[in-house]
């Protein structure tokens, strides 16, 4: 997944990219409330780590101008606050979930893994499209029963495709998915993975939209 | 001794009206004592008189026996000496005219013997009947006096009670309270005599209040501030246990390494500005030489300094000495040098500099970093400040400290503009006059 991480603390911030990278997702972090709107108006991100207590725009005002603008992405508020009030604000303001710190790193990976699935409407943490099965928790894909073993951005690709089955997605868009702002893609990166799972996977696993991206059949 | 007031004032009541009560009924009675004995003398010779002017004709007609406890005791003679009338027991003759004191079987005796043409005639009456008839009067204006004086007993204790009630209500308004209760004492119509003591009470619960929600305010800070490194320190220990490979222990090592000095110097600062607080520890004075003082604080940040290449000159034309406590001092001068060189961009010059005015010792840091805006210069003396959007990684409590140990010194802490750019922070302490 591609995690924006907003936090305004140096030490936490790195501790928790770190981890995140560690389980394989693409983590971009933003020291500032006005920084991390900006960031969220240029790439599509599958979650925002928010904290509450920010400089230049506090972690509410950002939730709040998020949505207001129509962006749906879920949202897991990371703060200090641990008054009922705060929390009730926090989630009527539009945030999927609330973790209080100091948390546990292996709670914030379950709750993002909950949060992600909640939005996408799906109860079952394993994500079963066909005869693929692909489970978040273990980063584990079967075909037809049989592990099939992939590298962390073929998983990342196949991941973002099987969240929205039938949904588009251009190379713009799995390129985000797969490096944060730092990271220099290589300009074929994406068709290489692609490739590469269509080998693993079976040729009809995914599709290509000439001209738009790729989708997996409903 | 007698703690309460009103049962001082009860029994000192009631003793004024009882001595008051004696001295009148005293007064009364002798009073009185001297009038009956003046109304009896009258009637004595009166009754002298009458006999006097009857005595021819009583002469031959014997009067009626009188009585043993007859009051009075009558004797007639004629002018040749014969009894004409007496008494059936035997009483004495007086010789003097006019009125007398005698004593006859052991009893007292008031005489009138008056002389006229034709009789004598003597009439006596004992002291004991006077006596007995004084003291009834006398008797008759105490008791209603004595009964008064119950009346007013009650009356004061009454009174009394009702003075006192302002302070009454005031105990009980304040026995029903706990420690949180630091509202002030509604206590409308209260006597002059006791609305100083409920005004000042209520300043000083005013005061107290104020006091408690400032510590409550900085014990939810403090524990708020402290989740960050707590927070920092729990996460590097979760990357330490899940480290793959030698690299990412090394690394998770040092950085958990770094959240320990962090979370240490933020219960460091906070402790110091506790102990700093102006109800803090009582003050340690001593004469401390600000030069020295400032050399010392220089020597505790050079490390930092010299990773930033930082350059901090010091100036002390002239040794300049202020009272007070040297170990805070040396923190004052610390923090403001400790964020001079964190602020301050990489390879650029930190001044500190000793100057003196009259009366004055002035301490200046000047630091060529990004200023504070003139609009946040007085909050950034606050707990846990920390100016908006730059990360040096600081506690928000160095200048809060730096302010803290300045009031604590009667000194005076401003922060401006540096010429062309940065930050001069401008400690001015009092110097006792004749001092250099």
């Amino acid at each position: 997944m591609r995690v924006l991480l907003v936090e305004d603390d140096r030490m936490i911030a790195e501790a928790v990219r770190t981890a995140l990278e560690q389980d394989g997702h693409v983590t971009d972090w933003m020291g500032d409330g006005a920084a991390a709107l900006t960031a969220l108006g240029h790439s599509q991100f599958d979650i925002v780590l928010l904290d509450l207590g920010l400089p230049r725009k506090d972690g509410l005002s950002v939730l709040r101008q998020l949505r207001e603008r129509g962006d749906a992405t879920v949202v897991i508020i990371i703060t200090a606050r641990d008054d009922v009030r705060s929390r009730v604000a926090g989630l009527d303001g539009g945030a999927d979930d609330y973790l209080v710190k100091p948390f546990d790193l292996d709670e914030l990976a379950a709750r993002m893994r909950a949060a992600v699935r909640r939005s996408a409407g799906r109860g079952d943490p394993v994500i079963t499209h066909g005869d693929i099965r692909l489970n978040p928790v273990t980063r584990e894909v079967r075909k037809a029963g049989k592990p099939v073993a992939l590298s962390a951005k073929e998983f990342a690709v196949l991941e973002a495709l099987l969240l929205r089955p039938g949904a588009v997605l251009s190379r713009a868009q799995l390129e985000d998915r797969l490096y944060g702002f730092g990271d220099a893609a290589e300009s074929n990166a994406v068709e290489v993975y692609v490739h590469a799972l269509r080998r693993k996977l079976g040729s009809d696993a995914i599709r290509t939209q000439r001209g738009a991206g790729y989708f997996v059949p409903r | 001794m007698m703690r309460s007031i009103r049962a001082r004032l009860l029994l000192g009541l009631l003793l004024l009206v009882a001595v008051m009560s004696l001295m009148v009924g005293s007064i009364t009675y002798r009073r009185v004592l001297g009038e009956t004995s003046d109304l009896f003398d009258y009637q004595l010779r009166q009754m002298a008189l009458t006999l006097g002017d009857q005595a021819s004709v009583l002469s031959g007609y014997p009067l009626p026996p009188q009585s043993e406890n007859s009051d009075f005791v009558i004797q007639i003679w004629d002018i040749f000496g014969t009894r004409l009338f007496s008494p059936e027991l035997p009483f004495v003759t007086n010789a003097v005219l006019g009125y007398s004191d005698l004593t006859f079987q052991n009893e007292r005796w008031r005489v009138y013997v008056l002389a006229n043409r034709t009789s004598v005639i003597q009439v006596a009456q004992p002291w004991s009947v006077r006596e007995k008839l004084a003291r009834e009067a006398a008797v008759r204006i105490v008791v209603p006096l004595l009964i008064l004086l119950a009346l007013m007993a009650v009356a004061a204790a009454w009174i009394v009670a009702r003075a006192m009630r302002p302070l009454k209500d005031i105990t009980t308004q304040l026995e029903h309270r706990d420690i949180h209760g630091l509202a002030p004492l509604a206590a409308p119509d209260l006597p002059a005599e006791v609305s100083p003591l409920v005004e000042e009470l209520n300043r000083l619960l005013e005061r107290l209040s104020g006091a408690f929600a400032s510590q409550r305010a900085f014990v939810a800070d403090a524990a708020h501030e402290l989740r960050s490194p707590l927070t920092a320190l729990s996460l590097q220990l979760q990357l330490l246990e899940r480290a793959r490979d030698e690299p990412e222990r090394d690394l998770a090592t040092s950085r958990l390494r770094d959240a320990i000095e962090r979370a240490t110097h933020l219960v460091g600062q906070l402790l110091t500005l506790a102990r700093n607080e102006p109800e803090g520890m009582a003050e340690s004075t001593s004469t401390v030489p600000l030069g020295a003082i400032a050399g010392n604080a220089v020597g505790d940040v050079q490390l930092l300094a010299q990773q930033r290449r930082i350059d901090i000159r010091l100036e002390v034309p002239a040794e300049i000495s202020v009272k007070g406590d040297a170990e805070a001092l040396r923190i004052l001068v610390r923090n403001l040098l400790d964020n001079a060189v964190r602020y301050s961009p990489e390879g650029s010059l930190v001044q500190v500099r000793l100057s003196s005015r009259p009366g004055q010792a002035v301490l200046e840091v000047t630091d060529a970093g990004p200023g504070i805006a003139a609009a946040d210069r007085s909050r950034a003396f606050a707990r846990f400040y920390r100016a908006p959007g730059v990360s040096a990684g600081g506690t928000g409590l160095g200048l809060a400290i730096v302010k803290a140990i300045a009031q604590r010194h009667g000194a005076e802490v401003t922060l401006d503009q540096a010429q062309p750019q940065g930050l001069r922070a401008e400690v001015v302490f009092p110097v006792a006059s004749g001092a250099p």
